[in-house]
């Protein structure tokens, strides 16, 4: 008797809670994770469309050439952009523009047709009045 | 000339119109046989692995090359056009040659995207059921892999380009210079 008159007490004093009251939690983490998927798919997007992409060796099937990306061009040097414009400063510009040419040149990059047909094998095999 | 006569003419300059380059287009798009069919299903397979090869390569290859280009104009071109400008001198030829530069760059991260793009679409065809989708899309990345190399010839001559203005920016200055001590 005493238990039901607490009970209706307790019921009195605690509004009726709807369902996404009770579930709030759960709603708190879809929404975190709808957001998530949200500015990943953004940030995917951006990835893709920038150029990115072609530009990360740590994509799968790069790995055989990762290790050969150069890392660290410390080596090409910045020429000073203030200063007096006397011989020494244009020699100076003259060796390093001359040595940095000659590297940027040495190799005839994107050259070749390795995408022929004939390197593939996939072109027409030679008839018989082809030969 | 009677009304027939003018739509005769008129009917046979339309279909002369359509038929030619109808004629150029069937010359172009030669039917692909069966026997080259054939040839591309038993052969795409190995040709698949040497374009994932070239693939990697032509990755690593836009990466170190993409660095070099990039130094020559941030870390050379465009700081000796700064310091004449920053001396009071005319850059304008300088500066352009460096634009033109710049541009060419563009156009090389440009074309080598769309030619990545064509070439990992090609990969990923199944070329045993379609090898003639295969067979086009590797036609597509040779043509824009041939562009890619174009971009490079016209950053090399670029950088002869800024060399020679340089070297006549360097003997006019030092002709003022002379003239004016």
């Amino acid at each position: 008797m005493d238990e039901n008159i607490k009970t209706e007490a307790v019921e009195a004093v605690q509004p009726a809670l709807s369902f996404w009251d009770q579930h709030r939690y759960l709603l708190l983490i879809a929404i975190a994770i709808a957001i998530a998927m949200f500015l990943v798919s953004i940030s995917m997007a951006l990835y893709n469309s920038s150029g990115a992409a072609q530009l990360d060796l740590s994509r799968p099937g790069y790995s055989a050439v990762t290790s050969q990306a150069v890392k660290n061009d410390s080596d090409f040097a910045n020429y000073p952009n203030t200063g007096t414009l006397d011989k020494a400063a244009i020699d100076e510009f003259r060796g390093l523009y001359d040595t940095q040419a000659a590297k940027a040149k040495a190799v005839d990059a994107f050259s070749g047709d390795p995408l022929d047909p004939a390197a593939l094998e996939i072109n027409a095999p030679a008839t018989p009045a082809q030969q | 000339m009677t009304i027939a006569k003018r739509a005769i003419i008129i009917l046979g300059a339309i279909l002369l119109g359509v038929m030619t380059p109808m004629s150029v287009v069937l010359a172009q798009d030669t039917p692909m046989t069966d026997a080259q069919i054939n040839q591309i299903k038993s052969s795409c397979v190995g040709a698949k692995t040497i374009m994932a090869q070239l693939h990697a390569n032509d990755a690593l290859l836009r990466v170190n090359r993409g660095q070099m280009y990039e130094s020559m104009t941030t870390k050379l071109m465009s700081r000796f056009d700064d310091r004449v400008d920053s001396n009071h001198l005319n850059s304008k030829y300088l500066v352009s040659v460096d634009q033109d530069y710049n541009d060419a760059l563009t156009s090389f991260r440009n074309d080598y995207q769309v030619y990545e793009e064509s070439l990992s679409s090609a990969l990923k065809i199944d070329c045993t059921k379609e090898p003639v989708s295969f067979y086009d899309a590797v036609a597509d990345a040779r043509t824009k892999r041939a562009q890619v190399h174009n971009d490079v010839v016209k950053l090399n001559q670029d950088i002869d380009q800024y060399k020679s203005t340089f070297e006549s920016f360097v003997t006019g200055l030092l002709n003022f210079t002379g003239n004016s001590n």
